[in-house]
């Protein structure tokens, strides 16, 4: 039996905290693909109730750490790319920028899942950055901006429909794996088990293509020698991306050896 | 290089992955995760495991059982990671949707309809092996807080909801209180809560 519209608006308390049945649950998740504001509203509330979740943490015992992620590793995940797509996980997930090319040639197309609203969200972020990058915001607004853009701009990446990934091997130690897509001219790349560098010396991305070499900013490794998602602005067709170990500071092109390339089919 | 003042910005761009509040960090560590990240599924679980482990327990009061709700949140995010959406939430938000949704759903096929006593909601919870770090304390210090500027029906609607797992019609029942007013009050509840965290 289905709610009226006004008596499951005030479903969206109790079903922030799960406080309903599995039918009004159901309706009430039908009902937030038409309603903007309850959507909202239920994000905002979760924010709140994780918090309460947070609140009651219980360290777990030590054996179930190994447990827990040797199942999560025997088990497959749903590919970045596709609803629907359930990618089997194998030996070769840290795989040659070869055998991944295969794999994600063989995927098969399918349908956008960002919403229309999110699609704009996305152009108007990218005239953000634009404005950005020409210098035309004050860095205050810079500021502002940063975190909003960088979560719109990974979502549209992993979530574009000529959206690729490569994992490759780094040549100084670790592995990069990189989602790119020429759709939205843009990459996310991360790292992890990077060599530590000196403190005079960085990780510095570079895109190159036909034109010439630009750098895509620096990969700062954190903890454990992981580091990204790093978002890669203005991927050109036939532009390769590639790592290189430069002064700290950058450099205006690349002085060192490649220590990974990914050469993307087109 | 024709852009070489562009670069900083962009590097700008690109070490905001690094920095910030802990909270920015899980959400890389997701998206991280979704691209099948071994390493960054291994730090994730050390900061969060905990999380989800403590708000099983509570729901559940059950140690065997919140430990294995806690393997199957864990394993689910494993396996879910692309489907997190950032625009629709932060990363702490996403993870303890599914854990909190996991462990109500099986508290409520364990509960039989005979054992729903009001005694089980208000039970205290056992803290000696509540974690000690200082963030989780300073949560758990400041969760107490603002739980308690909501008033004692907001505040018993949101608990037996939250930390029992009952629905609003069930919470309505215990408090003998007409639905319609344990949804509303549930509402602003966690209205009031989010604005005294901080966290929209």
């Amino acid at each position: 039996m289905t709610m009226p519209d006004h008596e499951l608006h005030t479903l969206a308390g109790p079903y922030a905290m799960d406080a309903v049945t599995a039918a009004e649950r159901a309706s009430f998740t039908a009902h937030l693909a038409d309603c903007e504001q309850c959507r909202e509203d239920v994000r905002e509330m979760r924010e709140a109730t994780a918090r309460l979740g947070l609140a009651a943490a219980v360290r777990p015992r030590p054996e179930l750490r190994e447990q827990t992620i040797r199942a999560a590793y025997r088990t497959s995940q749903l590919g970045p790319f596709a609803a629907s797509e359930v990618e089997p996980r194998g030996e070769d997930t840290v795989a040659s920028p070869a055998a991944a090319a295969r794999r994600s040639r063989s995927r098969r197309p399918f349908p956008l899942r960002l919403p229309a609203a999110s699609v704009l969200a996305v152009a108007a972020v990218l005239v953000v950055v634009a404005a950005v990058l020409g210098g035309m915001m004050s860095s205050a607004m810079e500021q502002l901006h940063h975190s909003q853009q960088r979560d719109h701009m990974i979502a549209a990446v992993l979530n574009a429909p000529d959206a690729v990934m490569l994992t490759a091997r780094i040549s100084t130690g670790g592995t990069a794996t990189v989602v790119m897509s020429h759709r939205e001219r843009a990459a996310v790349l991360t790292a992890h088990g990077l060599a530590a560098l000196p403190s005079t010396e960085a990780y510095e991305i570079w895109l190159m293509g036909p034109t010439g070499q630009r750098s895509a900013g620096m990969l700062r490794p954190q903890s454990g020698g992981m580091a990204g998602p790093a978002i890669v602005i203005g991927l050109r067709t036939g532009d390769v991306i590639a790592l290189t170990v430069e002064p700290a500071s950058g450099s205006r092109t690349p002085t060192s050896v490649l220590v990974v390339v990914f050469r993307p089919r087109h | 290089m024709t852009d070489g003042g562009a670069r900083e910005d962009r590097d700008g761009l690109a070490a905001g992955a690094s920095s910030g509040q802990p909270g920015g960090r899980l959400d890389d560590l997701i998206t991280a995760v979704a691209l099948g990240d071994e390493r960054a599924y291994e730090v994730m679980y050390d900061q969060s495991a905990s999380w989800v482990l403590g708000a099983a327990l509570r729901v559940l009061r059950d140690p065997a059982q919140a430990e294995e709700v806690m393997q199957e949140v864990l394993l689910e995010v494993w396996r879910t990671a692309s489907r997190f959406d950032r625009s629709q939430g932060s990363g702490i938000s996403w993870l303890m949707t599914i854990a909190h949704r996991r462990a109500v759903d099986r508290v409520r096929s364990e509960r039989s309809h005979a054992s729903r006593e009001l005694r089980a909601a208000t039970a205290t919870i056992d803290y000696d092996d509540v974690i000690e770090a200082v963030q989780a304390s300073l949560d758990r210090e400041r969760v107490q807080r603002c739980l308690g500027s909501l008033t004692a029906l907001q505040r018993e609607c949101v608990g037996l909801a939250y930390y029992s797992g009952y629905t609003y019609r069930e919470v309505a029942e215990l408090l003998d209180v007409p639905s319609g007013t344990v949804k509303t009050r549930m509402r602003d509840g966690l209205i009031r809560l989010r604005d005294c965290l901080g966290v929209s």
